[in-house]
């Protein structure tokens, strides 16, 4: 019989760098974003959820014109923006300049930010390291799942749609390739990642492999 | 030493201290600063040390020395960086020089990594030998007096990089700037668990009354801490709920408004046996340890504010806080999450009554407060990442690197 390739558990840590850059106003933002590194433009759209609370916006963009400069209805477009949806950065960077284009166009004149409360324009370095743990079946899965940090959640459910691509994660990847329980695995994908926090994703995986696994036990005791 | 924080800090910070540990393993790294003892730097770097040294770091930690102008003459830029008028003559900027020059010369500077902290010893990065040298900022730059941050530019634009603990503090330096928030030591006197009797000792040593919920305040007496606010606030709520007001802080030596303001809050609370002003020695950790403990509601009402770690004290002992929206306080508090951000002594009145009629929102935003701090605001996660910006600095280039 085949070994089953185990599940190996990695996690990732992110510094906080500063590129210099800030803007006061849309306008200036715009600019910014315009020309601000690629990894810059990442951190504030695909590494919003690693803040890991609740929170009203899908990207730090919509976030402050949301809450500093009180334009909701930018705000409520730039969450729509699903990063996901583009391959490479330059094509996220041309949909919020699109967006905010738009919404000049229209209200040219918005307000300015209160001093202090200005956008500052970041980027990470981030490190990957194993978590130390391995898993070979749901059950262990179930265990590792509830006991890891958040940032192992955010590796494999996050970080990983931009590592694979095409809205796939690494729990339902491997669930599906090794465990081949296609089932679970389109449940797992199915969890919306903008409506949950960090440990929101974990409960809801959780929910669902418990499930799995108290099914084959039934099988197992029939 | 780090096996104490197994079960308390993220598991995910300890392993990768260990892997940076390996990585860094038998490399010195030396941080100077200017005092052994008192401040907040000095408290994180007792602990600090010795965890760097176990992970197989030769860590040393030196301090420089001077006369007494040359202290007067820090305090100076200290307050001017945080935007108070002063001014400082070359000639005071030269006897800041020549004091680190002696220090150079006294000092084993010597390291493959080199955290030099605060104003006072950044002119030492003129004598450096080999390494990469990191200027590490506490203090809040973000409105400084430009002709004394321009004169300090001189030096810290010649670092490899800056590290500043709140993204607004940064500036266009024209090196890499890191963005590394402080951090609380939980098994530290000030944070640690206390038993029952610990608590209530302290607090029929203080004679605060346990029969009703007690409001909190912990600040030097200082007006940005807005204590005059905070006492606002609570006569408002007191018309509704009844409480006790604890306003406690040590005597600001240093800072000759202190005792204004001190005497203008006695005045303000004249007459209310429920006001309790305590003015505490210098290290009386344990004390203010206890005091948070026998809180219902914490309070960091500040106008302006460095970083205000007062506020991950109390959401580390499960605490709901109130903080006002000002420096590094928005970084702890997320409202409605983790605490209220309030922005008026009614909206602190408000949110504190919000609190004492809602104890199961008031457990609930403590409980979620505390798993933040646990997450962010942790000695270890401050070590991890001064760890992860040397090694970053020793594989430059890469914005993700695999250990």
């Amino acid at each position: 019989m085949e070994a089953i390739k185990p599940f190996e558990f990695k996690q990732c840590v992110s510094i906080l760098k500063s590129t210099g850059r800030k803007a006061e106003s849309l306008r200036g933002m715009r600019e910014i974003i315009a020309g601000v590194s690629d990894e810059s433009i990442f951190h504030h759209t695909y590494q919003y959820f690693l803040k890991g609370h609740i929170l009203e916006y899908t990207n730090d963009f919509a976030h402050w014109s949301g809450e500093s400069l009180e334009e909701r209805a930018l705000a409520e477009r730039l969450s729509g923006i699903d990063p996901y949806d583009f391959s490479t950065i330059g094509g996220l960077r041309n949909e919020l300049l699109r967006v905010i284009d738009d919404y000049l166009g229209k209200f040219p004149e918005p307000r300015e930010a209160m001093p202090g409360d200005e956008f500052y324009f970041n980027q990470t370095i981030t490190l990957t390291f194993p978590a130390g743990i391995w898993v070979k079946n749901l059950a262990e899965f179930l265990i590792a799942v509830k006991y890891v940090d958040a940032g192992s959640i955010y590796y494999h459910f996050y970080e990983a749609r931009v590592r694979l691509g095409g809205g796939v994660d690494d729990f339902s990847a491997w669930i599906q390739d090794v465990l081949l329980n296609e089932g679970l695995a389109a449940g797992i994908r199915s969890i919306d990642p903008f409506m949950h926090t960090v440990d929101g994703i974990r409960e809801h995986i959780v929910e669902l492999v418990e499930d799995e696994v108290k099914k084959s036990m039934e099988i197992i005791r029939q | 030493m780090i096996n104490q924080y197994s079960g308390v800090s993220p598991k995910g910070d300890l392993v990768l201290l260990q892997k940076l540990g390996e990585k860094l393993k038998k490399k010195s790294f030396l941080h100077v600063n200017s005092t052994r003892a008192g401040g907040g730097v000095a408290e994180i770097l007792q602990r600090m040390v010795p965890m760097l040294v176990e992970l197989g770091i030769k860590t040393r930690w030196e301090v420089i020395e001077g006369d007494d102008r040359f202290f007067d003459i820090t305090k100076k830029i200290h307050n001017a960086i945080q935007g108070n008028p002063e001014k400082i003559t070359k000639e005071m900027w030269d006897h800041h020089y020549e004091i680190n020059k002696k220090n150079a010369e006294r000092l084993d500077l010597e390291a493959n990594a080199v955290l030099i902290h605060d104003p006072q010893p950044s002119p030492l990065v003129k004598f450096r030998k080999k390494g990469k040298w990191i200027w590490r900022c506490h203090i809040d730059v973000s409105n400084p007096v430009k002709e004394v941050c321009d004169y300090l530019m001189r030096y810290c634009s010649k670092y490899n990089a800056a590290v500043f603990s709140v993204a607004r503090f940064t500036r266009a330096m024209g090196i890499d700037e890191f963005i590394i928030p402080p951090s609380i030591d939980p098994l530290s006197e000030k944070n640690r668990e206390l038993s029952a009797e610990e608590i209530h000792e302290t607090a029929a040593r203080l004679k605060i009354p346990v029969d009703r919920p007690v409001i909190l305040q912990v600040s030097r007496f200082d007006r940005f801490k807005d204590p005059v606010g905070v006492i606002e606030a609570y006569k408002i709520v007191k018309k509704y709920n009844d409480c006790v007001l604890v306003l406690a802080g040590s005597p600001a030596t240093d800072d000759p408004e202190g005792e204004a303001v001190l005497n203008e809050v006695k005045e303000y609370a004249a007459g209310d046996p429920d006001i309790h002003i305590l003015l505490l020695p210098p290290f009386s950790d344990k004390d203010i340890n206890a005091l948070q403990r026998i809180s219902s509601v914490v309070l960091q009402k500040s106008l302006k504010e460095g970083f205000g770690l007062t506020v991950s004290e109390g959401m580390w002992k499960g605490k709901p806080v109130i903080g006002g929206a000002v420096g590094g306080i928005p970084l702890q508090i997320v409202h409605g999450i983790t605490g209220f951000l309030v922005h008026s002594v009614e909206g602190a009145a408000f949110r504190i009554r919000q609190f004492l009629n809602n104890p199961d929102m008031a457990k609930r935003m403590g409980e979620r407060g505390r798993e933040y701090v646990r997450n962010n605001f942790l000695i270890t996660r401050q070590t991890r990442d001064y760890l992860s910006v040397w090694y970053s600095m020793e594989n430059k280039g890469k914005s993700v690197m695999e250990l």
